[in-house]
């Protein structure tokens, strides 16, 4: 716990901003009464990822992987980059994977209320 | 469960993980400043051993092409599986547009159909230039794919619903979809053919900073790009179609006892 104290907080600013999107977003999922509103808080949670990822790879006075107007050297890391750049136009069509399931779910039960889906009987 | 007992019990979890995440955060490589050996040593051979300067690409498309190759049958299976969704509800018939009873179609503003002209257009070149720099200058398929199918719907907003169905046949994006991942599967069987390992790099890689370097990752970059815009614009033509569908006179209600 001193160490949190005696960090400086710059340094902890990126992770402590992933936890609590991470953690803000789940609320939501939790206490959700509306399925577009809990795929919306999916998204606030997918997005601490990026966050973190994106956080894991910042250098300081480090300039973009990109060398076509300079020679290689000290630059950010562009692993963790690509896994982001890819992971959001996924993250954009799972979200419309979504969105057709809660449509479906509209047109058979009425509802988009979780409280008021039962579970389905076999 | 009540949603009050359930509120509790997650700020409850919250209090007893909460130092944990402070002690790990506090313990965390020092933000900026840390090694990164995996990303430093592509950022110092890429350059030299595929020709591209766009480090991001080299990544995706070569050091790590098979998980990109995983990434696109994600993307497959998502828009396969909300096109079921959709379509399996409505039939697959294409229907002729229909129109939804007490919803009229309210004529455009010229402004609107002109400025939907101009930045349509620009928009989709835009997302052609963004594809094809992928080796040199931040780009690629993914980004350029999502570029176009925003300037496709640039059309929905300044013709309409019937000028857009003009402009994005599904037939046409189904093919993109299926094809772009195709090809880039095919990349990776042609370095197999070769007897080399699957994805290998065989091409020449070209002139360094060339529009036209990194090999074999050209043709898996466009595959992408065709995957994307594919896949995005056959999510916004089932979901617009969905708002076009007439709803049956007391044929939805009577489902659910």
């Amino acid at each position: 716990m001193s160490a949190v104290l005696h960090a400086p907080p710059v340094t902890l600013l990126p992770w402590l901003v992933a936890a609590w999107l991470f953690g803000i977003g789940l609320y939501g999922i939790v206490t959700s009464r509306h399925y577009v509103h809990l795929i919306g808080c999916l998204g606030v949670v997918q997005a601490s990822t990026y966050v973190l990822l994106l956080a894991v790879g910042y250098r300081w006075n480090a300039t973009a992987p990109i060398f076509y107007s300079h020679p290689p050297g000290r630059a950010v890391d562009p692993v963790v980059q690509a896994l982001v750049l890819t992971d959001i136009v996924i993250g954009v069509t799972v979200t419309a994977l979504l969105l057709a399931l809660v449509l479906q779910l509209h047109k058979r039960k009425g509802t988009l209320d979780p409280e008021r889906v039962r579970p389905m009987q076999p | 469960m009540s949603p009050r007992l359930r509120r509790l019990l997650f700020l409850a979890c919250c209090a007893l993980v909460l130092p944990a995440v402070l002690h790990v955060a506090a313990h965390m490589p020092r933000f900026g400043d840390h090694s990164m050996p995996y990303g430093d040593l592509i950022n110092a051979v890429a350059l030299a051993e595929r020709h591209t300067t766009n480090m991001v690409s080299a990544i995706n498309f070569d050091y790590r092409g098979f998980d990109t190759l995983g990434e696109e049958m994600m993307l497959l299976c998502a828009v396969g599986g909300a096109t079921v969704l959709l379509r399996g509800s409505r039939g697959e018939t294409e229907s002729e547009p229909q129109r939804v009873p007490g919803r009229p179609i309210i004529a455009r503003a010229d402004s609107t159909v002109l400025a939907s002209r101009l930045f349509g257009a620009v928009v989709i070149l835009f997302g052609l230039y963004v594809v094809l720099h992928a080796m040199t200058t931040p780009g690629g398929g993914f980004q350029g794919g999502a570029i176009i199918a925003s300037g496709l719907l640039c059309v929905f907003l300044g013709e309409g619903y019937p000028g857009w169905r003009r402009v994005a046949p599904s037939e046409l994006f189904d093919a993109l979809e299926g094809g772009g991942a195709a090809l880039y599967a095919l990349c990776g069987f042609a370095s197999l053919v070769m007897g080399l390992p699957f994805l290998q790099n065989m091409l020449p890689f070209g002139q360094k900073g060339d529009l036209f370097s990194g090999g074999l990752m050209q043709f898996e970059n466009a595959g992408v790009g065709a995957a994307v815009t594919g896949g995005f614009v056959i999510l916004l033509i089932e979901f617009l179609e969905e708002t076009r569908e007439p709803v049956p006179d007391g044929d939805e209600e009577g489902d659910d006892p």
